[in-house]
């Protein structure tokens, strides 16, 4: 008899709106303008938003598990598309200018949208894996798309390490399959516990090297060296992506595997909370050496990836509220503070940390964007940055890691002031021209940095906005599935 | 009443971005005003009492403010010195849109942190509070100004986040629902918790106070702000770690506080002594004056960390008061500085031709070293007398800075405003218009409250018990 697979489209329905802007915007570029793509991908983001919330608390799943629209997914993916809005929205204005205005450029972005979708929505680790490569394949041709040297190299070297760590992350998935005999996320959480000690072995291996992959891909230290060549080389917008939407999906994984199907088995967590140290201190101590200030925020990316991380030390349920909390939070300032690069920068190499000098004097409502961008980001109530820091330090701190929530917060000093140097630069006068790209004021971009700022500022003040959705414990305890 | 006394002076600093230019000084000395009165009007009504409302119910974060006794005169004094410096900077600084702007948006800062009854909420303020005086200190501050706000952001952060860390600890050891103080103060941790919690705690407070060894930002940060002394009177005003420590500390950490008395109050006489030996090698009026309120906050951290009722009346009568004197004072250096285009203490013969500048210059001198007949001399004195009874070798060493106190101040006054005027000297305009109101209201208060303390002792003293009293209960 043959049997009909479980197929349900309604599960599917927010990545598969995606994908059709993926497909419309390879096949129709040969007859419309980039920009009418860029504005049918925009609309079609939006309709996968509201394709999730109508999921909201239905619990749907498809092929019998192994892909899920729970509500943590949808709390994520919602995230995700927050950040692929606020991406769309800065190229439309600057990629004419970073030479990726063409059809492919948007295409790609579409099919890394939709890879990190099934990120978020994924029930097993092969939907995750399929995820993770559509996302990972897409992301080397963006950032190796502008046609410069500078790209080129950041391009290569993503590729390269990307894919070495995902060679390690398959290796690991191969591990834990051998150990429990099930690729399912409830399946593996199910059958962790009561393994024979020759299994154990192996599922904390596969749980190791699962851990390195997903480190490359999140950037946690010692594995995050390619992050600042590739967000600083890639042009600004393509940086955007990558170190918000690309980040939110992979910790979506990791809260995938580690939160849910991995919950029990032991070992990682140890070696969790010993990356999260050292990215806590390479990741400050590093950016506040720069002097450039895209490659400044791109170490600021790799610091907070240790914030994120922490709230992976708390038990799922805070650890997972936290996360969804602070992972939107991120988004919102981190797209924002590059947006504002992207408008004003005269070239795709950002600007130096120095040429902010009385920025406030030539651009006062960039500047006072920015600053509110650099203080969440910095942990400053009332931004929300500030609730997101907060909620990690929590989350780690009431599951036992006290030592690490303390040093998080020495390493956050550091943090503090090199996101404080240029705050307060922007704001000395300065009687030298500008040094600013002169028509790097566009609408979309405009429309970009407000969300974010907006965002940050509404959360900060009223968390509860967001928190009152992602807080619900019941959300995170099931992240393998019931 | 109370929300509108904590964010009138936000609002009033939003609406200052959309005011025609040519309005802007007198919304703003409306609006600190207003904050003024409103302040007064609680105080006619017998303080605001506790109100309570969830701000974040799934973190258990409240919205909880209260202004009586400590507070409330803190709060009122924070109003009136931020009114004066509107006054000032009104006529001071050119094109003073921003400025304004700023000072309303920290008095909302400072009025929160003497309101908040909420560990969360007084976090906020703490922070907020800072953001308008880095920003001042960047838009107004001198050519060296990078290496102080640099210092200045470490040093209080380094603070505060480690607070943040035992905030945490407070709430998640402690097992209370939520971080109003009245719930955590009935939950509270014991055991060696308590101290590592109390020492994260005091990390925030010690760096605000500031107590040696962690001062190192204050004489930067003075030195490198405008030379008007507003931003400087607001950052005396930022001096919330006495208020914090009196108001959490002890409350929430009762053990601790008594098990770390002995060190903390050494500490707190070398701070003072220290820096009023270094106050006293300075040349230039503004870091002088910087060390002399480190000396003075030594004091009030003296009298706080003393635990007993009399010394800490005193602390937080010598904090209110404190402000009001070394505020006016930084803005008679200002006046002077506006002069004589100079900030060195070796000028002479001001006083010939500037005879009121002088004179008032003196008067608040003498408030400030605590000479009877001003409000100065109530708090050092009940604060000595009681830290005397707890520690009386360490109350006599930290005795000692009131000598030093007027040696300091005494001998730079001398060298600015008698001596010799130097030979081609320029003519030294006297005090006119507001400048009499800037400098004379802070002094009339500064010498009423020395004569007739009790509308504040009356205010303070109850407060002060209600709070010891939780510590004999232990």
């Amino acid at each position: 008899m043959l049997q009909i697979p479980d197929v349900k489209l309604a599960a599917m329905l927010p990545i598969l709106i995606v994908l059709a802007g993926a497909i419309a915007s390879t096949v129709l570029g040969f007859n419309l303008p980039r920009r009418a793509l860029t504005i049918i991908n925009l609309v079609m983001l939006v309709l996968s938003g509201v394709s999730m919330i109508t999921l909201w608390d239905t619990g749907t799943t498809a092929f019998g598990g192994g892909l899920q629209a729970d509500n943590a997914a949808i709390l994520l993916g919602l995230t995700i598309l927050v950040g692929s809005i606020m991406t769309l929205l800065v190229s439309l204005d600057t990629a004419y200018r970073a030479r990726v205005s063409f059809p492919e450029f948007d295409a790609m972005l579409m099919y890394a949208i939709t890879g990190t979708l099934l990120i978020a929505f994924s029930g097993d680790l092969i939907v995750m894996l399929i995820g993770l490569e559509i996302m990972s394949l897409s992301g080397y041709v963006l950032a190796t798309l502008q046609a410069s040297r500078r790209a080129e190299e950041s391009g290569l070297k993503y590729f390269l390490l990307g894919a070495v760590g995902s060679a390690i992350l398959i290796y690991g998935i191969a591990f834990v399959y051998g150990a429990t005999g099930s690729l399912n996320y409830a399946d593996i959480a199910a059958k962790a516990s009561g393994l024979t000690p020759a299994n154990v072995g192996i599922l904390v291996g596969g749980a190791l090297l699962m851990l390195a992959g997903f480190a490359f891909k999140v950037a946690l230290a010692p594995f995050h060296q390619w992050t600042p060549d590739v967000y600083g080389g890639a042009p600004t917008s393509v940086s955007l992506f990558l170190s918000t939407v690309v980040k939110v999906a992979a910790f979506a994984g990791m809260l995938r595997v580690f939160g849910g199907a991995l919950a029990d088995a032991p070992g990682w967590a140890s070696v969790l909370q010993i990356l999260t140290a050292a990215t806590l201190i390479i990741g400050n101590t590093a950016a506040l050496l720069q002097r450039n200030f895209k490659r400044m925020l791109a170490y600021s990316a790799v610091a907070h990836t240790g914030f994120l991380a922490m709230c992976l030390l708390g038990t799922p349920q805070a650890g997972g509220a936290a996360l969804g909390y602070y992972l939107l939070v991120y988004t919102l300032m981190t797209a924002a503070a590059l947006a504002v690069v992207a408008a004003l920068q005269r070239d795709e190499m950002g600007m130096e940390i120095d040429d902010l000098r009385g920025l406030y004097y030539r651009h006062p409502a960039y500047a006072v964007a920015l600053s509110v961008c650099l203080a969440s980001l910095a942990g400053l109530p009332p931004f929300a940055g500030f609730f997101g820091k907060y909620l990690a330090f929590q989350a780690a701190f009431q599951n036992g890691y006290v030592w690490i929530s303390v040093l998080a917060a020495l390493t956050s000093v550091a943090a503090l002031i090199y996101y404080l140097r240029p705050a307060m630069l922007m704001f000395m006068p300065d009687r030298t021209p500008a040094r600013e790209y002169p028509n790097g004021q566009r609408t979309p971009t405009n429309f970009a940095v407000v969300l974010g700022v907006l965002g940050v500022t509404v959360l900060g003040i009223l968390p509860n906005i967001w928190y009152g959705w992602v807080q619900n414990p019941a959300i995170w305890l099931f992240l393998a599935g019931r | 009443m109370i929300h509108f006394m904590i964010f009138l002076p936000l609002l009033g600093s939003l609406l200052l971005l959309i005011t025609p230019v040519r309005w802007r000084e007198e919304v703003a000395g409306f609006f600190a005003a207003a904050t003024l009165g409103l302040g007064i009007g609680i105080w006619r009504a017998g303080g605001a009492d506790l109100f309570s409302i969830n701000w974040v119910p799934s973190l258990g974060i409240t919205y909880s403010v209260a202004l009586d006794g400590v507070s409330l005169t803190l709060a009122l004094v924070t109003a009136f010195m931020t009114l004066i410096a509107i006054l000032y900077a009104s006529r001071r600084v050119a094109n003073p849109g921003t400025m304004l702007a700023l000072i309303l948006a920290m008095e909302t800062g400072l009025i929160g942190i003497f309101a908040a009854r909420d560990l969360i909420l007084f976090y906020v303020f703490f922070e907020d509070a800072l953001l308008p005086a880095l920003l001042m200190l960047a838009i107004y501050g001198k050519s060296h100004r990078m290496r102080a706000l640099v210092k200045f952001g470490a040093y209080t952060l380094f603070g505060s986040l480690l607070m943040l860390v035992s905030i945490i600890g407070i709430k998640s050891l402690g097992g209370s629902p939520t971080f109003a103080l009245v719930d955590l103060a009935a939950n509270t941790v014991t055991g060696p918790a308590q101290t590592w919690l109390y020492l994260g705690f005091l990390a925030a407070m010690a760096v605000k106070l500031p107590l040696w060894p962690l001062h190192a930002w204050l004489p930067d940060f003075h030195e490198q702000n405008h030379d008007s002394g507003i931003p400087d009177l607001m950052g005396t005003l930022y001096k919330v770690g006495g208020y914090g420590i009196f108001r959490f500390g002890i409350e929430l950490f009762p053990d601790a506080s008594e098990q770390l008395r002995p060190i903390l109050m050494g500490l707190a006489a070398f701070t003072a002594l220290y820096a009023a030996w270094i106050a006293f090698r300075q040349t230039n009026w503004k870091r002088l004056l910087a060390y002399a309120g480190l000396s003075h906050m030594g004091f009030v951290a003296l009298g706080v960390f003393s635990l007993n009722e009399t010394a800490v009346i005193g602390a937080m009568y010598l904090l209110a008061f404190q402000n009001v004197y070394t505020g006016a004072l930084f803005l008679a250096v200002g006046m002077l500085q506006e002069r004589i285009g100079s900030l060195d203490t070796r000028v002479g013969g001001v006083m010939n031709q500037a005879g009121a500048l002088g004179g008032l210059t003196m008067a608040l001198w003498f408030a400030s070293i605590a000479v009877p007949g001003f409000a100065g001399f109530v708090g050092e004195f009940s604060i000595l007398l009681g830290a005397y009874q707890v520690q009386p070798w360490i109350t006599f060493v930290a005795g000692l800075t009131t000598i030093a106190a007027a040696v300091y101040a005494l001998s730079a006054f001398q060298t600015t405003f008698w001596q010799g005027r130097p030979l081609g000297g320029i003519k030294v305009a006297d005090l006119h218009g507001t400048e009499w109101l800037v400098l004379g209201l802070p002094l009339a208060v500064a010498l009423f409250f020395g004569v007739y303390s009790a509308p504040a002792i009356n205010l303070i003293q109850p407060a002060v018990k209600t709070v010891l009293a939780a510590l004999g209960a232990n």
